[in-house]
């Protein structure tokens, strides 16, 4: 027992401190979006935090070798709990990605980002690459991503399925991986271009097409990323005040307590909201990135952390260019402000790793 | 070793590129940042600003329009009118077809929804129906919900409350044709009568109302208001009843009353019949009843008081007389011989008598009205002077009322003649003029001028609109004419002889007045000359008007009086009973001296 209050003590207690202000902060502009309406949404983020931040000390308190020992088994049950939801999942927004399991729904594709970065990450920490003959390995890592990568983006879910894509990619990249493996990927990637634009969904193709010109269905597909915008804009440099965002309040801002929020922060907090939650999300990242750089005793320790900081880092980052309108409306919620406890406590766990990861450096 | 320490160098330097990538794409993210909220704050501003804000026009309220006892003769009704968000306009079509089980859209209605949709204004709300039935009404509201943006307003309208018998003086509102000022699209103004001239003090001012709606178009509150002020109450002249009573004594005859206060010059009853309902014209009138009250056998849009031109008939012998009195030196006992007819030239004249009035003197000739006395007199008179003198008493000369559309009829002299005949004048037309027959044309307004000038000596000006008491200035008349040609009225009614002794009052009051007959045609001369025609014998619209003008109390005017019954034929007929019966109602209840 005192051996865990030790430990608890060696935690890194500032990137707790600055996850817990990035939540509040959610809360805040949860509270602030549900003004007025029922506070059921408000009480339930809340107590949603609470338990992510249980969940996260908890993860920081685990031994990592365990979870790098039963890695694979651990991605068996995400993917078969992900096989569930795809075909025998809930239904909501369109599509069938959450899972009930006695009483309690949440999205398994959330938890697969973060199975997928320590999967590959032992892969590429036990089999070392060389030669070119090696390439034959990749099969088995480009499987791991491609399997639930397909099988997010048939729920469909194509923001969360192209982070796992992404993901993905980036442990090939630190793992080593030569240019010219991407090089050769780039260039499929162009040819099969023609191909994936086809098979897209039709309002999919619609939202690419809208984020190049907003203004030509503005009542339509471009109706969303134009009063996101305009939110955002109309924020100024001081912002709107708190729950004063008319934007937001009138409901021209759709979805502002999810995929939103960044919209209304900018609203009602203006250039000096959304800079200082930009310079939080920037601050966590310096942060666990040079953790996981000075983890320089372990490779696997490493690319789980530089793979669960991408996963945070860049699905922030696409949340806030979609809302702005510099990606197409995908579909993501960012982290740790949105509403939605799947996505929420997948990054309380991805920290607790990294807090994990910390704390053995210390020992 | 070495290959462990070389993939870590390798994961160290993939790792920094990595991030490198993640400070470019916050740059970016900051940069967009940067140019919405800072660059763009004012056009997103506005944006947000305009998304949020809906501006509603609020008309103000018209004025009240009050008779002389303060009664209200143009009110406002409440009209429950039910309006759409403007940017919502794309829904009309398909929202008016769902409506349409509960509210009646006439193409009228669905005319009007084409010609608001056009419209250009600063209102955020278009009206789609006005005048909702209280059925109508609460089925809305309990539809209301499935239409958000549809907004019920409750406006005041005007309203006439006594249906046609205030139509032509007050005339009607309705929208401005060329609308200068696109703001106030929907703004009602005056268009004919009292409610054009005095425009400016009914129409009030307008105010707005911000609202902030949802982008459902649910109003959720209001943001700033500036209320219309409502236009000025104006009080007029007219009596509600006087004006009543003389539409009903019209309502079987087509012609005007007019009557006129001696003392203040106010209009107390301005009437025309036949009538049109001016509430009709408030709320927009279809092309259909426009063009029917335009191609009308009678054309009831004419206000016969002030524009419609009659001759003045024997009416105008007492403006001769007095002419022949004052500027004449006549010898008012002079008898002259009436032998129903005088040679004049190569043309024979005919009194309206047949077998002729015998000997008459001056006012013998204005109570039986003879012609031939007034003929003769006409052989020394120069018709430029008596023109002139005519002048004096309104003849040829607008009166200046304060309602538009005012003629001032014609008041023949040489030059007239030969600017607009191209002829010059004959002595024998003289003859015709000064019986108030020929070229000589007036309203009944002017009629009864001369008479309120006669009764006071004094220069009134009619006014409908109240306004402080003036002192009229004296007409350039001996007391003595004037008192004669009085006497003489007083008889034309009050004696057994006279020409309207049937009409006299019954009451204590005298009047005194004179009959007159307003020839329709020109050649109903010639059929006087070649032997007459009795009136009914000839076609309705041949038929003489009926011509009746008098004051009363003799000896103290308060009314001045003219009754035109248009092809009803000889004065005393039907003209005089109107005015007595009208007179009598008048001095019973409004006989209040100033």
């Amino acid at each position: 027992m005192s051996e865990i209050l030790i430990q608890f003590k060696k935690l890194n207690w500032l990137l707790v401190f600055l996850i817990s202000f990035l939540s509040f902060v959610g809360l805040v502009m949860i509270y602030s979006a549900t003004y007025g309406d029922d506070d059921r949404v408000f009480i339930s983020h809340f107590s949603k935090i609470c338990l992510g931040l249980l969940i996260m000390i908890a993860v920081s308190l685990t031994d990592l070798n365990f979870i790098k020992k039963h890695a694979y088994l651990f991605y068996l049950i995400g993917i078969i709990l992900l096989i569930l939801a795809t075909f025998y999942g809930i239904v909501g927004k369109g599509s069938r990605r959450w899972l009930n399991l006695g009483g309690f729904v949440f999205q398994p594709s959330e938890l697969i980002k973060i199975l997928v970065i320590i999967t590959l990450a032992k892969f590429f920490d036990e089999k070392k690459l060389q030669s070119a003959g090696d390439y034959i390995f990749l099969i088995l890592p480009i499987f791991l991503i491609l399997s639930p990568f397909f099988l997010i983006l048939v729920q469909p879910d194509l923001g969360t399925a192209m982070v796992v894509l992404l993901l993905g990619l980036i442990i090939f990249f630190i793992s080593g991986i030569s240019w010219k493996f991407f090089g050769v990927l780039s260039l499929f990637f162009i040819f099969s271009a023609p191909y994936i634009w086809g098979s897209l969904k039709e309002y999919q193709q619609k939202r690419i097409l809208t984020l190049f010109d907003p203004e030509s269905d503005p009542l339509g597909s471009g109706y969303h990323i134009i009063q996101s915008q305009i939110a955002v804009g109309s924020g100024g440099i001081f912002g709107k005040g708190w729950t004063k965002g008319s934007q937001s309040h009138l409901d021209f801002l759709p979805e502002k307590h999810t995929d939103f929020i960044f919209s209304m922060l900018g609203e009602e907090f203006g250039f000096l909201g959304t800079i200082s939650v930009i310079g939080l999300i920037c601050l966590i990242t310096y942060l666990t990135y040079s953790i996981a750089s000075k983890s320089f005793s372990d490779n696997f320790n490493k690319m789980v952390g530089y793979g669960i900081i991408s996963n945070y880092f860049f699905v922030s980052m696409i949340n806030m260019s979609m809302v702005i309108g510099i990606l197409p409306v995908v579909g993501l919620p960012l982290p740790l402000v949105s509403y939605g406890g799947s996505s929420m406590i997948s990054y309380f766990i991805g920290f607790g790793i990294i807090l994990s990861i910390d704390r053995s450096m210390r020992n | 070793m070495n290959k462990a320490v070389k993939k870590s160098k390798t994961l160290r330097r993939r790792a920094f590129i990595l991030g490198m990538s993640k400070s470019l794409i916050t740059g970016i993210v900051i940069s967009k940042l940067y140019y919405l909220q800072i660059l763009q704050k004012s056009k997103y501003g506005k944006l947000s600003e305009s998304n949020k804000t809906k501006i509603k026009i609020l008309y103000p309220e018209r004025g009240t329009i009050l008779d002389l006892y303060d009664k209200p003769i143009a009110s406002n009704q409440i009209d429950y009118q039910l309006n759409i968000l403007k940017e919502k306009k794309k829904f009309i079509g398909q929202t008016i077809q769902k409506l349409e089980s509960i509210i009646k859209f006439s193409k009228f209605d669905l005319d009007q929804v084409k010609l608001n949709l056009r419209d250009e204004n600063l209102s955020d709300f278009i009206t789609i129906k006005k005048n909702l039935t209280m059925d109508e009404l609460e089925l809305f509201e309990l539809m209301s919900n499935q239409f958000p943006y549809l907004l019920i307003t409750k406006e005041k309208v005007r309203h006439y409350n006594h249906d046609e018998n205030f139509s032509h003086v007050l005339g009607y509102v309705g929208y401005k044709k060329i609308n200068k000022n696109k703001k106030l699209a929907n703004l009602k103004i005056g268009i004919s009568g009292v409610e054009k001239n005095l425009d400016d003090q009914l129409v009030g001012t307008d105010g707005w109302v911000k609202l902030e709606a949802n982008s459902r178009g649910i109003i959720k509150k209001e943001i700033v208001r500036k209320n219309p002020i409502p236009g000025k109450n104006i009080k007029t002249n007219l009596i509600l009843d006087i004006q009543s009573k003389a539409m009903e004594e019209l309502k079987k005859v087509n012609g005007a009353a007019v009557i006129l206060d001696c003392q203040t010059g106010g209009v107390n009853c301005l009437a025309s019949s036949p009538s049109f309902n001016n509430n009709e014209f408030s709320n927009g009138v279809s092309n259909q009843k426009w063009n029917q009250l335009l191609n009308h056998e009678f054309n009831p849009l004419l206000n016969r008081s002030i524009a419609g031109l009659y001759s003045p008939g024997s009416t105008y012998k007492l403006i001769t007389a007095l002419f022949a009195i004052e500027k004449m030196k006549l010898n008012i006992h002079k008898e002259i011989n009436c032998t129903g007819s005088l040679q004049f030239g190569n043309r024979r004249f005919h009194c309206w008598k047949k077998e002729g009035h015998g000997k008459v003197n001056l006012l013998g000739a204005i109570q039986k009205s003879c012609d031939c006395y007034f003929y003769n007199l006409a052989k020394s008179i120069d018709i430029d002077d008596l023109s002139l003198f005519s002048k004096q008493f309104s003849y040829g000369i607008k009166s200046n009322i304060d309602i538009p559309n005012e003629l001032g009829g014609i008041m023949p002299n040489r030059s007239w003649k030969k600017l607009n005949r191209k002829e010059r004048w004959h002595r024998g037309e003289t003859l015709n003029t000064v019986i108030g027959q020929g070229y000589v044309l007036s309203t009944p307004l002017q009629i009864t001028l001369m008479t309120a000038r006669i009764a006071t000596g004094r220069k009134i000006f009619p006014s409908i609109l109240k306004v402080k008491n003036k002192e009229f200035q004296r007409m350039n008349l001996s007391d003595k004419a004037l008192n004669y040609i009085r006497k003489s009225m007083y008889s034309v009614v009050n004696d057994f002889d006279g020409t309207a002794f049937k009409s006299r009052l019954s009451s204590n009051y005298k009047m005194a007045g004179k009959t007159g007959t307003s020839q329709v045609r020109k050649i109903s001369m010639e059929e006087r000359e070649s032997g007459v025609l009795k009136n009914d014998e000839i076609d309705y619209k041949l038929r003489d008007h009926s011509v009746f003008t008098a004051y009363a109390p003799y000896n103290n005017p308060k009314f001045a009086v003219t009754i035109i019954a248009e092809h009803m034929g000889s004065g005393s007929k039907v003209a005089a009973p109107i005015a007595k019966r009208i007179l009598e109602f008048s001095l019973k209840n409004y006989l209040n001296y100033v």
